[in-house]
């Protein structure tokens, strides 16, 4: 066993508070300086002269007067009356024990500062090897690595982020933890190791969903702050070079980024232009054409909130059925849906533009179209009574439920679900996360009403979902998902929350790895969260910090989330028992408009001439 | 019938006052008016006092046979002298100096030992070690006497150490009073002319005549009484006394209550007061009034000073549990005996 001598020890094991294997105080020598976070190492020894080495977390710090009784007393003390000492003491909670023997360390026992080989002991860095990929930076600097094992689905899987929207920064960390998959080599060396079973950072790809603003379109350009701000953060925190450097990663934007946007509403036949507002290229739109829609049985996301009403879910389950025979049916490769049963009104034909093809089939090029089509199988064919077999029984009021619903997505969906597309337009819109270069797919959904939204979460995931069960785990895909409590809430079901479900539970072993993120954990179905090996939280509100899901997290970091500023998290890994706090740099991408540097580092003449040539 | 309360806890011996008379004789050596004294500032030379104070603890009584077969009686024992520094005029911290233990084997004359050494199982707590010490007589209260003796003497030594020294005759006046020793109770042994002045907390003996102690009565806080050249008949005891008043007492204790006796060393003859001695006397009351103890967190307050108090506890602290050093030495002359037990 190695020997660790403590460097300069920082205090000594108290006498007066239960030392044990697991917690305990240690008073801080005069001159030294003890914050909360710090690491430090404790050597003991047993009877017979072996040495056990204890590493630990300092989470809680505090100075008092000793040997005096009153609280007044202070102003004796600073008057110069009364002899009264400082102690200053700080409680570790223990993150290691090597050896494993469990005894208690010894008061008077010498604590030390960890540092390089012991800090990789108090971290377990030393069982992650190659797995070890850096997470952000400790309060002293040192970086904080993460096991990727407990990421990619080899020991466990998936990342869950809890914090107030704004302050906890939870997708930027998300997107840094991805630049440190992908640009830390870790990938790389994972897979090296694992002899071709699985591709390095080449396979790897991410999607994230951008549910808030138009914060994410910018990832492939570079921040035209962040120099300065990670100048500040060196000379603020004294540290000799920037954060990027320190942790071994390039301080650039990202690499092979798409961006897909729905597209904007228009007539039928028209443009198909994304409907993005700040960026004017390097946006696809995508669209999902009519026949895809029921041939790919997409019908059940459009009723993502409908839960509950088994009426409900049984005529759904039926049309979806119905549809999907149709759809099959059809032998050539439009994106519309051809019907022969439907003899739509006059005035209704004029109404929805409906146009029929040389065999007199009735064309469905909308998603209205549809809608009313299927109004006329349910309600109004044989005079009222619907088609026997597409109503299978069910009553009016259920089958009204149905389109009133229809209706009412109607607006958000016609623009994404359309049957009048060539074939290579359909092809050229197809959404396609995985299979091209790209290695990092954001999906704009922000213009999108909820559930729109929700309709094309449920449809993409449960795409890749099918895709990565076909063709198995080679691969890792990242998929970043905020607001889990939307897609998957504790209270209630619904076709999402069923897909969000399987990839916590078994797109670990298909490498499907679902970074999360959600302001409130207590609001997100628990098996969701409870699959996640890596659990991150930022700024807390504190009356939910109270709650059992941070049960993770010690007392005192419970409290400490309520303070914590932007930039800032707490890291719960399997490896170590206790959380720790890390910072993060500043993006290295822009996450708005103005922060995209035009210039990348060139003069403004320069640029300028550029322009005008 | 008029009741009034002795302030201090009934369960602290003897009370604060017991006022039990003097025999000796009193001379007004400052002034021959008697009246009280208002307190004069605290001078800017003096830039530090040092509360000293000593303490001392039986741990076990024993029977000793040396190796040449004498025998006789004999006790371990620890005494502790220390001191608070602390300036005068609060421009810094007071802290504690030298509080340190020593402990010792005080034994019955003619035995040859060795000095002890009682180590502990546990390594981190220390050995202790027991220097031998020859008692005068081979009473069985020889071996406290000793221990007694040498705490004593230790505190003098410690107090004088500190203060400036009092000049001996009326032309010295070479010594400015920058240093003062505040020690804690009587002054013990012979004058080693230091700036060193005894505080007594409780007025057991009243040194005063009746026509006389009613001045203590009316005494404002900070006031003093003027300086006297006090001696015992036997003229075994001379010194220098006044009384300060430190607080108001309340209406329903005796009038004396917050009055406390001050002395310092004196020559035989009462034919010369120090300069010093007057300073002494005329910022007694201004310190005393800063340094003197609440009623609500000490129950000998206020004449237990607030450094006295700290300087006690430090002092008993550092003699260590009482429980633990007996079953160290316990353990310690079982393993003479038997060298398999452990403790």
């Amino acid at each position: 066993m190695k020997l660790i001598t403590p460097p300069r020890p920082i205090g000594m094991v108290l006498g007066t508070e239960d030392a044990t294997p697991t917690i305990f105080w240690f008073a801080v020598t005069p001159g030294s300086s003890v914050q909360l976070d710090d690491l430090v190492v404790v050597q003991t020894h047993k009877p017979d002269g072996q040495p056990v080495n204890f590493y630990g977390l300092v989470d809680s710090v505090r100075k008092r007067h000793e040997g005096i009784a009153f609280e007044s007393d202070v102003a004796d003390v600073v008057a110069g009356v009364l002899p009264a000492a400082v102690s200053y003491a700080a409680r570790v909670l223990v993150t290691r024990v090597s050896p494993e023997d469990f005894i208690p360390p010894q008061p008077g026992d010498l604590v030390a500062h960890a540092r390089n080989e012991a800090l990789h002991m108090a971290l377990s860095a030393d069982k992650m090897e190659e797995a070890a990929f850096p997470a952000g930076l400790l309060a002293d600097g040192q970086t904080l690595p993460l096991n990727f094992r407990f990421i990619n689905g080899e020991s466990g899987g998936h990342i869950n982020i809890s914090g107030i929207s704004g302050v906890a920064t939870k997708t930027s960390y998300a997107l840094f933890l991805l630049h440190s998959i992908f640009r830390s080599g870790v990938m790389d060396r994972v897979a090296a190791k694992s002899g071709g079973q699985m591709a390095g950072t080449a396979g790897g790809r991410a999607i994230i969903f951008n549910v808030k603003g138009e914060d994410l379109l910018f990832l492939d350009k570079p921040n035209a702050k962040v120099v300065d701000r990670e100048e500040k953060a060196r000379l603020g925190k004294g540290f000799d070079t920037d954060r990027y450097s320190m942790l071994g990663l390039p301080m650039t934007p990202f690499r092979d980024v798409q961006f897909l946007a729905p597209p904007r509403e228009s007539a039928v036949g028209g443009v198909i232009v994304p409907h993005v507002d700040q960026r004017s290229e390097g946006v696809t739109p995508f669209v999902f054409t009519l026949r895809e829609f029921c041939l790919g049985r997409m019908l059940p996301y459009v009723f993502s909130d409908a839960g509950g009403s088994l009426n409900l879910g049984f005529v759904i389950g039926n049309i979806e059925e119905k549809l999907f025979k149709l759809a099959q049916a059809q032998k050539d490769n439009s994106a519309a849906l051809h019907v022969e049963d439907w003899q739509a009104e006059p005035d209704q034909i004029i109404d929805e533009g409906l146009s029929f093809d040389e065999l007199g089939k009735t064309r469905i090029q909308t998603f209205s179209q549809l809608i009313s089509y299927l109004e006329y199988k349910l309600l109004e064919e044989n005079d009222g009574l619907g088609d026997k077999r597409w109503v299978l029984n069910q009553n009016q009021g259920t089958l009204r439920a149905f389109t009133r619903r229809l209706r009412g997505v109607q607006k958000t969906l016609t623009p994404l679900v359309r049957g009048d597309l060539t074939p290579l337009q359909a092809e050229q819109f197809r959404p396609n996360l995985i299979r091209g270069p790209h290695q990092l797919s954001v999906v704009d959904i922000h213009n999108l009403s909820g559930p729109a939204q929700m309709f094309v979460v449920g449809v993409l995931l449960r795409d890749l979902f099918e895709h990565k069960e076909k063709n198995g785990r080679q691969d890792t895909v990242f998929v970043v998902l905020d607001e889990l409590n939307k897609y998957a809430p504790r209270e209630g079901g619904g076709p999402i929350k069923d897909i969000l479900l399987d990839i916590a539970e078994r797109g670990r072993s298909l490498g499907i790895i679902l970074i999360g993120a959600q302001q409130t954990a207590s609001e997100v179905e628990r098996r969701i969260v409870s699959n996640a090996a890596i659990r991150v939280v930022g700024r807390l509100d504190l009356a939910e910090a109270e709650r059992p899901e941070y049960r993770f997290l010690p007392q005192s970091f419970r409290a400490r989330a309520g303070i914590l500023q932007p930039g800032t998290m707490l890291i719960s890994q399997p490896d170590v028992p206790t959380p720790l706090l890390v910072n993060y740099p500043f993006p290295a991408w822009a996450t708005r408009k103005d922060e995209v540097d035009d210039l990348a580092g060139r003069p403004v003449e320069e640029v300028g001439e550029d322009w005008l040539r | 019938m008029r009741i009034r309360l002795d302030p201090w806890p009934v369960d602290i011996e003897g009370g604060q006052l017991a006022l039990t008379p003097f025999e000796g004789a009193l001379i007004d050596i400052e002034t021959p008016r008697w009246a009280a004294v208002a307190a004069r500032p605290i001078p800017e030379r003096l830039e530090r006092v040092y509360v000293v104070d000593g303490k001392r603890r039986m741990e076990s009584r024993v029977f000793i046979e040396d190796d040449d077969g004498a025998a006789g009686m004999g006790g371990f024992g620890a005494y502790v002298v220390g001191a608070v520094s602390l300036c005068p005029h609060g421009t810094r911290p007071a802290e504690l100096t030298d509080v340190k233990a020593m402990r010792m084997l005080a034994h019955a004359p003619g035995l040859r030992l060795d000095p002890c050494t009682l180590s502990p199982r546990d390594p981190h707590t220390g050995t202790l070690l027991y220097q031998p010490v020859e008692n005068t007589t081979s009473d069985p209260l020889a071996a406290l006497h000793t221990l007694q003796q040498t705490m004593l003497a230790a505190e003098q030594q410690l107090s004088h150490g500190y203060a400036s020294a009092v000049p001996i005759d009326e032309q010295d006046d070479r010594e400015w009073l920058t240093t003062l020793s505040v020690q804690d109770g009587t002054l013990r042994g012979k004058n080693l002319y230091g700036a060193v002045v005894g505080c007594v907390k409780t007025i057991q003996t009243m040194y005063l005549p009746p026509d006389r102690a009613s001045l203590l009565a009316e005494l404002k806080p900070g006031e003093r009484t003027p300086i006297l050249h006090m001696q015992y008949n036997n003229k075994t005891v001379t010194r220098f006394i006044w009384y300060v008043r430190l607080s108001e007492a309340a209406f329903y204790q005796h009038p004396m209550s917050g009055v406390m006796r001050l002395e310092m060393y004196a020559p035989d003859e009462p034919d010369f007061l120090p300069p010093i001695v007057r300073q002494v006397a005329n910022l007694s009351g201004n310190l005393l009034l800063r340094l003197g103890s609440h009623a609500h967190k000490d129950p000998r307050a206020p004449q237990n000073l607030i450094p006295t108090a700290a300087l006690e506890q430090a002092m008993a602290r550092s003699m260590g549990s009482a429980d633990l050093v007996t079953r160290r030495i316990r353990a310690h002359i079982a393993r003479t005996f038997d060298p398999a037990v452990l403790a």
